[in-house]
């Protein structure tokens, strides 16, 4: 079987900061880490891999340093690690980041199964992964905890609104892992096995064969055009009196604020 | 020169970072309090090869360079000192001599078990009246036959509570100890072996440091490591890089004060600012950002020098010296910056305080470490 694994390099999570002038995050290699949510894609490419025997390819649209992300995954058991890279695709929204998503995945060939990551911790809007489905025209399903290949077709597990989903997904398919999912740290023999059996292949536009009106600001149909940052103001409020009124001028306060219903 | 760490070096240390957040962060106010040693932390270390870091593969191993060994320790210590001291004396004063000079046989028996981090190591060298001076130990291990009788008072043994597999030096001749200084691999449950009293210590508390008697303990001669007589040597090979995994332990400290003391400044509002307003504060995270920064290259360095197989003493002493100082005064300098709340139990920085000073006491003291740096100073040759 073979794996497609859809990795992101985000901003640490305290370490978030906007470039006030271009509203896009501020990167460095020493402020990113692989988007937490990948690790459970990760994860379940390499359980998979060890009940069928198969093969993950890692893949990442991002700037040279996105490469570290990489290394994660082929530690975590990926055999091979793609980085779409080209001044060209920076500035994509999720709409034009899909779309090379899906022609680096068309040049990679054949494939049986799709794992992104259900979300991110920096950009959070959960839309990549459904739309390189669609950019692919295979099915998807979102929110995955368990999944299990049956002949040629995949039975997933999902969790919505208190209900337990069991879907059959024909092959091939894309799906968006749960954090609710396992995962696991790589350990050092991993690491150092990474490093010495692999290297990256990094691809630019000409590579995947992209429409250059289809990749970064040409090709994306959404853009920032301002952020607010939100401040939370926090009071203290002592309420006075003995136990018994404490309570009923709570109760009132909390009334008058619509907090009980 | 340069001075910036590989992107493997960086993965390793981001694995070790994140570990030490998610299995240790929530749980070391408590280990530290109760004194436990955290087993269901160890069970999963053990498989992320922390315990086998260095040791060849063949053996389980993880077969990593001494920079991101120490970048290891560093990161397991900037969140629990005492696990830090743990795997580093598991990994510099145990498995490391034993993989440099065991035997074929021997490190086919005992090196699989200690790189998993099934069993557990311990290095047992100082004695009532044998502390800086080693070599005034009084254990003995005196021949018959194909065995060895050993008796042995050992104190302060790091993880000794819980070691499966301890070095112990001792003297084969007791009228000449230094002719019959030698190092044997000693198994716990073997007869005659038993646990002392867990020492009751100021810091590091969650390691199980204890006190180890042999008492006509039969060891087989097959356990000797290394020859009759190169028990010092192996004792101060196995101190050499010991010292550099615990500079890496003291800059960890280091940092966890600072971090500690930089959140904690800029939160806490005095005269209606947050003192990280005021320049005596500012000079005071100025100073500790400066010594532990040094303190670290310092350790790197001495790592370095190791990798490539350079003449080690000097640099680890210096590396040990200047860190375990720096995490003292930094951890002390923190809890000026805390006030009465650095004092409580309610925040680590006391905690950091207490763990920190016992690096300028074990695998040598400050004042030693000098000894060694300034005959290492003194022996060279003018340019
Ligand atoms: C309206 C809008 C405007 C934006 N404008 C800009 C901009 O001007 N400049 C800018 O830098 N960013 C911009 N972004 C962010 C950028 O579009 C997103 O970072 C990127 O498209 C991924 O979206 P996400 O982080 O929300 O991923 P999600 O959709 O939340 O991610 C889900 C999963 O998709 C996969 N995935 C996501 N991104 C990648 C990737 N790059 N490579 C491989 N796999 C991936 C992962 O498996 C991930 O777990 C914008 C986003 C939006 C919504
Ligand atoms: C928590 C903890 C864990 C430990 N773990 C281990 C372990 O795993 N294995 C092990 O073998 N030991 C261990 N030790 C013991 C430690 O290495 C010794 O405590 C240390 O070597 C000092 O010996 P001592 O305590 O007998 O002090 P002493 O040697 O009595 O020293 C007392 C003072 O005199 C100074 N001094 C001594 N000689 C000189 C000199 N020639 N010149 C100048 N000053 C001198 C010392 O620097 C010190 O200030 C541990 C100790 C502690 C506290």
């Amino acid at each position: 079987m073979n794996i497609i694994v859809c990795i992101k390099q985000v901003v640490a999570g305290d370490q978030v900061k906007i470039d006030p002038l271009t509203h896009t995050l501020v990167r460095s290699a020493e402020n990113s880490v692989i988007n937490p949510f990948d690790l459970f894609a990760l994860n379940m490419a390499g359980h998979l891999k060890k009940l069928y025997s198969s093969s993950i390819t890692a893949v990442t649209m991002g700037p040279k340093i996105s490469e570290e992300v990489l290394w994660e995954a082929l530690a975590m058991g990926a055999d091979r690690a793609i980085l779409l890279s080209d001044p060209r695709f920076a500035t994509s929204d999720t709409l034009a980041t899909s779309y090379v998503l899906g022609m680096g995945i068309r040049k990679i060939g054949q494939f049986d199964l799709i794992l992104c990551g259900m979300r991110t911790t920096d950009s959070d809007t959960a839309q990549v992964g459904p739309q390189l489905a669609e950019e692919l025209d295979i099915p998807h399903v979102t929110n995955v905890e368990k999944l299990e290949r049956k002949k040629n077709l995949f039975l997933v597990e999902r969790l919505s609104d208190g209900y337990r989903e069991i879907l059959e997904v024909s092959a091939p398919a894309l799906f968006t892992i749960s954090p609710k999912a396992a995962t696991r740290f790589p350990s050092l023999i991993e690491i150092q096995d990474a490093h010495a059996r692999h290297s990256i292949e990094s691809w630019g536009l000409e590579e995947i064969e992209a429409d250059p009106t289809k990749v970064g600001r040409a090709g994306s149909h959404t853009w920032v055009e301002e952020l607010i940052p939100i401040t939370r103001e926090k009071f203290c409020d002592f309420i006075q009196g003995d136990p018994k009124q404490q309570a009923k001028s709570l109760f009132s306060k909390l009334f008058e604020k619509n907090l009980l219903s | 020169m340069d001075f910036t760490l590989s992107i493997q070096q960086k993965q390793v240390r981001r694995m070790a970072r994140q570990f030490a957040k998610t299995e240790l962060a929530d749980i070391a106010k408590e280990i530290d309090e109760e004194g436990r040693f955290p087993w269901e932390v160890v069970e999963k270390m053990g498989p992320l090869n922390f315990f086998g870091m260095q040791a060849p593969r063949k053996y389980g191993g993880a077969e990593l360079d001494t920079i991101s060994y120490c970048l290891v320790i560093e990161e397991i210590s900037r969140v629990c000192a005492a696990m830090g001291l743990t795997v580093a004396v598991h990994n510099s004063v145990v498995v490391y001599p034993l993989s440099r000079f065991g035997s074929d046989e021997q490190k086919a028996k005992f090196l699989p078990s200690l790189a998993s981090g099934e069993k557990i190591g311990a290095f047992c060298l100082t004695e009532p009246n044998a502390g800086s001076d080693a070599m005034a130990i009084e254990s003995t291990a005196i021949s018959e036959g194909d065995s060895y009788i050993v008796n042995a008072n050992k104190i302060f043994v790091t993880n000794g509570g819980v070691a499966d597999t301890l070095i112990i030096f001792a003297s084969v001749n007791p009228r000449d100890v230094k002719k019959g200084f030698s190092a044997l691999l000693v198994e716990r449950g073997t007869p005659g072996f038993e646990i002392g009293l867990l020492e009751n210590n100021c810091g590091v508390r969650a390691n199980p440091v204890s006190s180890i008697v042999l008492t006509d303990c039969r060891i087989p001669k097959t356990n000797l490591l290394g020859r009759e007589g190169e028990g010092f040597k192996i004792a101060m090979a196995a101190l050499d890089t010991g010292r550099i995994g615990i500079a890496a332990q003291a800059v960890g400290i280091g940092q966890a004060a600072l971090d500690a003391s930089l959140k904690y400044a800029k939160e806490r509002i005095q005269f209606r600012l947050p003192i990280a307003r005021q320049q005596a504060i500012q000079m005071m995270l100025a100073d500790m950002g400066t010594m532990v920064e040094a303190a670290r290259l310092l350790t790197l360095q001495a790592a370095h020098i190791r990798d490539q197989q350079g003449d080690l003493s000097g640099p680890s002493a210096m590396a040990k010296l200047f860190a375990a100082r720096t995490a003292s005064k930094v951890a002390s300098m923190g809890v000026q910056i805390h006030g009465g709340y650095g004092y409580s139990k309610d925040y680590p920085i006391e905690r950091y305080f207490r763990d920190a000073r016992v690096t300028e006491i074990y695998e040598g003291t400050n004042e030693i470490q000098q000894i060694v740096i300034a005959r290492e100073l003194l022996k060279r040759g003018e340019d």
